[in-house]
């Protein structure tokens, strides 16, 4: 099957000039529609570095190779056409913005993606009915909801934010950074639950993770390892059970 | 009129204006003082300290006419409307109870005429000053419109408000003259509670200078929201003397410069009193081509400013490269046991913010409207719930949110 997300001899640098860094260096990857692939890696692979590029923030330059989504070249766009088109990008570190509420920024974009695709916007009553019920499904109560984004959340109430819009919106195509880093035990259930409830056969996901306690709640398709900005070993569900025993060095020595 | 041209050296075509209209009063030593005043100076220019930044002279050269028939923002706002144009004032009939007038055709004085030349200006050339005694709390609010074509547009208004009583004013600087002078003053009484909230929509073509006196006494409170949105120049000046303990002062506004705005805030709070509070909060946000200026000084005189508690703070934003900010925020205490604070920051919109606003679908224009509506919302909050709203609807109107 053709992928939903491919990536061939992807090279990207960050910085500028006589600065720029060559992060990705050959990353070649194919995730099909109702696929879930995890990224593993050590710290500074170049995972984070991956999903930037996918989304398309500033100060990161491909270099080579292309990437494309549902057949589009999707570098071609800007950020929030890429959001338009469905990829959603769960952030390692969610950024706080003082001032803008959690429900008027959620809306306010449903409804730019929406406008982006030519529909309707989301009247009133459903988008709180439908806030309600995913607020509840991951214990953010209505007064956090009515916060600034982020501001005075905690770490693991950060990264339940993320999948809070995340359900709200239902893109097309999820890439996961870290989403489990500071979670606690219940808060990784009802975030994988809240994940699973979003798979389908339409859908495709790119999960980045250190540890293998998340993919025993969402059991990926495939394991992929990235070092050194690119994908070095590809495997199965076992790969990550195998990196968990024996670390990255035995993996990676063995691929190169 | 030899004698008066030779009051300032090199005149302008608007100097030269400024002064046939003083010529055209009947001899008043209060007029003259003030007119003196401004006339050491003439129109303010960037060699004077406190005008440096703000260059009246270089921005009015000729009193030309502006642009009239802005809508006013504040319309639905209800209250008593003044209206003040370059011919007339109007409202000025059965005015709301507790409010007396007086007025006065003779020069009034103005006590800071050799530090604001702008406002002695304005007290040289008002025709006739209107005093209020407000001695109970009227029952509606007070809106001053100032709109008009016309070469120049000077008033001022004196409100005196009795011990206890509460006045709330909201002024709209809709322009429509080269210049555009307005002169306030508020004597706030023990215990009285003074809200003035105003809004000065964007200028082109104009001269604005907007002058404000306030004395208050014991326990007043004094409690101001600026919005502008400045012309080819424009300055809120505002001069408050703590005079008697235990009062205190909200000072906030926010000031928006599109391309080729100029718009100034400048104050200067005196706390001559033991145990007063002073609570200021200045924001911008800046376009390429537009400048903002925030001066700002607390003066804290040695034992009489003893158990002072204020805190100033100016932040802006530059929306884009090529936007201009100048700030210089003041304190000048002498006694020691104050708790005086200040903060002055000023830089662009946050781009991680941005990229995760971009990240979820939001337009990278709305994004940016949307950071910069909630960076200056702070500065608005302390207005009147009649007022607030209409101030963030125009601060998002201009935002294009
Ligand atoms: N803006 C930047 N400027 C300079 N170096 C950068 C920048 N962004 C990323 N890097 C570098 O690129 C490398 C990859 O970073 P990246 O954040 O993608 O790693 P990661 O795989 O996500 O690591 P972790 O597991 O710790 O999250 C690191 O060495 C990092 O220091
Ligand atoms: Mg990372």
């Amino acid at each position: 099957m053709a992928g939903m997300l491919t990536l061939s001899d992807l090279h990207a640098t960050v910085g500028e000039g006589a600065e720029a860094k060559s992060i990705i260096r050959g990353l070649s990857l194919e995730v099909p529609a109702g696929e879930v692939h995890a990224i593993m890696g050590p710290n500074g692979a170049g995972k984070s570095t991956l999903s930037y590029i996918l989304t398309g923030k500033d100060g990161y330059e491909v270099t080579g190779g292309s990437a494309t989504f549902n057949g589009e070249d999707i570098l071609a766009f800007d950020p929030e056409t890429r959001a338009g088109k469905g990829l959603f990008l769960s952030f390692q570190y969610p950024v706080e913005i003082p001032g803008v509420p959690v429900m008027t920024f959620v809306r306010t974009a449903m409804n730019a993606q929406r406008k982006a695709r030519g529909e309707e916007e989301i009247s009133a009553p459903d988008f709180i009915k439908k806030s309600r019920e995913i607020g509840k499904q991951l214990n953010l109560t209505a007064e956090m909801l009515k916060r600034p984004i982020n501001v005075g959340f905690s770490g693991g109430e950060k990264k339940r934010l993320e999948i809070f819009q995340m359900m709200m919106m239902e893109p097309k195509f999820l890439i996961l950074d870290e989403t489990d880093s500071g979670l606690d035990i219940d808060a990784l259930k009802t975030v994988s639950d809240g994940v699973n409830a979003l798979r389908a056969p339409t859908r495709g996901m790119l999960v980045i993770t250190h540890y293998q306690r998340l993919l025993d709640h969402i059991s990926p398709d495939k394991v992929h390892v990235l070092a050194e900005g690119r994908i070095i070993k590809t495997g199965g569900p076992e790969l990550a059970l195998r990196l968990e025993k024996e670390g990255y060095d035995g993996v990676i020595g063995e691929a190169v | 009129m030899t004698a008066l041209r030779d009051l300032i050296k090199d005149p302008s075509a608007a100097e030269l204006e400024l002064i046939a209209r003083y010529g055209g009063f009947a001899e008043d030593s209060r007029r003259e003082r003030s007119f003196k005043a401004f006339a050491m100076s003439g129109l303010p220019h960037r060699r004077m300290e406190a005008f440096k930044w703000t260059d009246f002279k270089a921005k009015l050269k000729a009193l030309d006419g502006g642009k009239s028939g802005r809508v006013d923002p504040f319309a639905a706002v209800a209250g008593h409307v003044i209206t003040v144009t370059p011919e007339a004032i109007t409202g000025l009939d059965k005015l709301p109870e507790g409010l007396r007038m007086v007025t006065r055709d003779d020069g009034v004085a103005f006590g800071a005429s050799e530090d604001v030349p702008m406002g002695a200006l304005t007290a040289a050339l008002t025709e006739q000053t209107i005093m209020f005694d407000v001695t109970a709390t009227p029952g509606q609010a007070i809106r001053l419109v100032y709109q008009g074509a016309g070469a120049a547009l000077f008033s001022r208004f004196v409100f005196v408000v009795r011990p206890d009583v509460e006045l709330r004013v909201f002024e709209s600087h809709l322009g429509g003259a080269s210049l555009n002078a307005s002169l306030v003053r508020f004597d706030v009484k023990a215990r009285a509670q003074v809200e003035r909230t105003l809004i000065q929509p964007s200028a082109l073509g104009e001269a604005h200078a907007i002058t404000a006196e306030v004395q208050l006494d014991e326990a007043g409170r004094y409690t101001q929201t600026a919005l502008a949105f400045g012309g080819d120049v424009a300055r809120i000046e505002t001069r408050l003397v703590h005079q008697e303990t235990g009062a205190l002062a909200v000072v906030n506004g926010a000031y928006l410069a599109a391309d080729g705005h100029h718009i100034d805030f400048t104050s200067h709070i005196r706390h001559g009193a033991r145990a007063c509070q002073t609570q200021q909060r200045t924001k911008g946000a800046v376009m390429k081509g537009g400048t903002g200026v925030f001066q700002g000084k607390f003066h804290v005189p040695r034992n009489v400013g003893q158990l002072t508690d204020a805190d100033m703070q100016h932040n802006a934003l530059l929306l884009e490269e090529g936007a201009v900010v100048n700030a210089k925020p003041e304190l000048e205490i002498y006694a020691d046991d104050v708790e005086c604070a200040h903060g002055n920051t000023c830089g662009a919109l946050d781009a991680e913010a941005l990229f995760y606003m971009r990240q979820r679908g939001i337009s990278e224009a709305q994004a940016k409207a949307m950071l910069t509506e909630a960076f200056i919302a702070e500065a608005l909050e302390a207005a009147p719930d009649a007022a607030r709203d209409i101030l963030l609807q125009t601060a998002q109107d201009w935002l294009g949110v």
